[in-house]
């Protein structure tokens, strides 16, 4: 059990931990890349800058976004603040980072950990309620909607009981490396899922923009490619 | 059996759509910034259904057809099926979705029961724009021939036909109209209003939408009073008088094609803008002569920004409070949906109706007439379109127990119209803009002013000096 958990902290976790960070520099870079050249293509260079900067922020910040569904936003507000800020700033993770490369930053009080963590489970909870229970959301979903909500819970709610024993009904082994495994597992999904908007959130709104920034001559090289340059309409 | 759908279509080939479907995605893709998008919109969608919160016509039907995020997948699943590689190697592993006759007769339905009003993107938190899905979705189908009929005979009479416009309008017929309106003004006002025809120089070339010169004399004579009050330097061009683009509904080809005629009428008549009238589709598409007149644009004013900054600048009075029924406000998407024009005709509207009330929600986050995206054009339709599509904006208008329902767009008044006969709200009257402004013009004032200043009769159209009048060839 030992051998296993330190493989899954070792060398699994820097795979997927490489995975995370080169696959969601590739997307950025990507996406950088494309809006340029889109833009370099269009006949109109100008963007809403003002506009599109607004809309990125209302939603890195959507306090006024809690009116449309309203449940399923306050879950899924107190998810994301559960699951940024605990696996970040955890006394025990941070402890183990200062181990392995020596570098050490502020950590959250227990408790703070306890009610995030708590928080980040309640919000996944409630989120997948209602994807089984409301039948817009229902018809629209896939089993990797419902996977990956089981997925992300995992680690947290590991987690939780690593810390506290009293309530684990799981040995320390198995559970700790169901924890580091299943958190793994996840790092490296997030650049080949919808996860994918960890990074790629704040281009959203640029993108639909550009998406409105046609090339002058698109149609005609359609037509050409076509064989319809001369076809009367 | 051949598939019917819900509108006219020409006669296309029914055989190897498929094929066909895939050929012209390709080569759109290829030639357009479109790849960007749907690679970006394939991997995020997160199936959230927040959009069915927004979206009028899924509220009225409550069919997971009409879930906007479950539009945009069906056009989003051929892309990654057949345009990225592992829906290559999945397609080629296992057994995977294929694109079927089935599923395009699916597309060309449902991407016609979207009115492209985009209110779903406000609340999409992957920024999707399903509008634009729609938008390229029809481009994709018109390009396998599939096009409600209505829109197709419209471009083909506007690009290649004889009259050069939507309506068929010949010119004889235009310059007939345009005297008799102004007969009227002389009959009903004693002033001599001009609609000036082909002036070159002129700073503005007028392009409203061109049905209004069949179906809105009212619009039309308050554009005219404004523009002869204001001393506006304008002319409607022979070549081209038309605003309308139904190429922003279902091709970006003629998109290009019809703006670029815009750009080429401005030229001829070297003038230094476009004037569009009241129309919110027109007045949109206009901008994308930054895009295909990218080398030299004309100036682009809606005629509402027009008679608002008059009247702002104290070139225009307007008498207060002189409309007197409740009035309120329809926010034509095309120009609302950005905050673009929302406050310009409330503040007129504040100002000479003395009772006027806003509809919940608006400006930005309005709900589309129901006809939207090209679709009241196309008359078979009408029963989804008022009963489904316009339900809500019924519901609207109840709300508010006005009289006037103010909609500044061609195709708003026509739904907006049908949707309170078909709901029962006969007492309710569509108008322009200028229907009402033309009641709160002061024209004895005027007169008298004119009288009283040394040589102040105001003309119509005040070219700049050294214009010139009389039809070029174009």
């Amino acid at each position: 059990m030992e051998s296993w958990i330190e493989w899954a902290r070792g060398p699994a976790f820097r795979l997927a931990l490489a995975l995370l960070l080169l696959g969601l520099l590739r997307h950025v870079l990507l996406t950088v890349i494309g809006v340029r050249e889109a833009m370099r293509k269009a006949g109109d260079k100008v963007l809403p800058g003002k506009r599109i900067r607004a809309a990125v922020l209302s939603w890195l910040f959507p306090v006024k976004r809690l009116g449309t569904r309203t449940v399923f936003s306050t879950a899924s507000v107190i998810f994301h603040l559960g699951a940024l800020l605990t696996p970040l700033f955890l006394l025990t993770h941070v402890v183990l980072v200062r181990e392995s490369i020596g570098l050490s930053w502020p950590t959250l009080p227990p408790l703070g950990a306890d009610l995030l963590t708590l928080a980040a489970l309640l919000g996944l909870a409630v989120m997948l309620a209602i994807r089984v229970a409301s039948r817009p959301v229902r018809v629209l979903s896939r089993f990797g909607d419902y996977a990956l909500l089981v997925l992300t819970a995992l680690p947290f709610l590991t987690g939780f009981l690593l810390a506290h024993p009293a309530w684990n009904p799981i040995p320390f082994g198995p559970a700790m490396l169901l924890h580091v495994l299943s958190a793994d597992l996840l790092m490296a999904l997030i650049p080949f899922t919808k996860l994918v908007h960890i990074a790629l959130l704040p281009a959203t709104q640029l993108v639909s923009e550009v998406g409105w920034h046609f090339i002058p001559d698109a149609g005609e090289q359609v037509a050409r490619t076509l064989g319809k340059e001369n076809q009367p309409i | 059996m051949e598939r019917k759908l819900p509108y006219y279509t020409e006669p296309f080939e029914r055989t190897g759509l498929a094929r066909r479907f895939l050929d012209a995605f390709a080569a759109i893709l290829t030639h357009s910034n479109y790849d960007l998008i749907l690679d970006a919109y394939a991997r995020l969608g997160t199936r959230c259904s927040r959009c069915t919160d927004l979206c009028q016509v899924y509220q009225a039907t409550g069919r997971t057809e009409d879930i906007p995020c479950h539009r945009s997948e069906l056009l989003l699943r051929v892309y990654r099926r057949y345009f990225t590689a592992p829906g290559r190697w999945k397609g080629r592993l296992f057994e995977s979705f294929t694109l079927t006759d089935e599923h395009i007769y699916e597309m060309a339905e449902s991407f016609y029961r979207c009115t492209a009003c985009r209110r779903c993107k406000l609340e999409c938190p992957m920024g999707i724009d399903h509008g634009l899905m729609t938008h390229l979705g029809r481009w994709i189908l018109a390009e396998i021939d599939i096009i409600p009929k209505a829109l197709l005979v419209s471009v083909r009479e506007q690009l290649e036909g004889e009259t050069k416009n939507t309506s068929a309008i010949p010119v004889p017929a235009l310059i007939d109209n345009c005297q008799f309106l102004e007969e009227e003004f002389e009959e009903i006002y004693g002033v001599p209003v001009k609609f000036p025809i082909d002036v070159t120089g002129a700073e503005w070339v007028f392009f409203p939408a061109v049905s209004d010169y069949l179906l809105e004399p009212d619009t039309l004579m308050g554009v005219a009073a404004v523009m002869h009050v204001t001393k506006g330097s304008w002319t409607i061009g022979t070549g081209n008088f038309d605003g309308i683009n139904y190429g922003l509904f279902y091709s970006d080809r003629m998109l290009g094609r019809i703006v670029r005629n815009e750009a080429k009428e401005v030229r001829r008549l070297r003038a230094g803008g476009v004037l569009v009238g009241e129309c919110g589709h027109a007045t949109r598409s206009a901008t994308f002569l930054a895009t295909y007149a990218a080398e030299d644009p004309p100036k682009l004013l809606n005629i509402l920004q027009y008679t608002h900054r008059a009247w702002k600048e104290g070139r225009l009075g307007l008498k207060k409070g002189v409309i007197e029924e409740r009035t309120t406000y329809h926010d034509p998407c095309n120009i609302a949906r950005t905050n673009w024009i929302v406050e310009e005709p409330r503040e007129i509207l504040r100002h000479i109706c003395a009772d006027y009330v806003d509809m919940v929600p608006n400006r930005s986050e309005n709900y589309c007439c129901g006809g939207g995206g090209g679709t009241v054009s196309i008359d078979e339709i009408r029963e989804f379109r008022t009963g489904i599509g316009g339900k809500r904006k019924a519901q609207q208008i109840r709300d508010t127990g006005a009289r006037y329902v103010v909609a500044p767009c061609a195709n708003c008044k026509k739904q907006l119209r049908e949707v309170c006969e078909d709901h029962g709200l006969s007492e309710v009257q569509v108008v322009g803009l200028h229907d009402l402004i033309l009641k709160a013009i002061d024209w004895e004032a005027l007169k008298a002013e004119a009288k009283a200043g040394p040589g102040a009769e105001p003309t119509a159209a005040a070219p700049p000096p050294g214009a010139e009048t009389g039809k070029e060839e174009s």
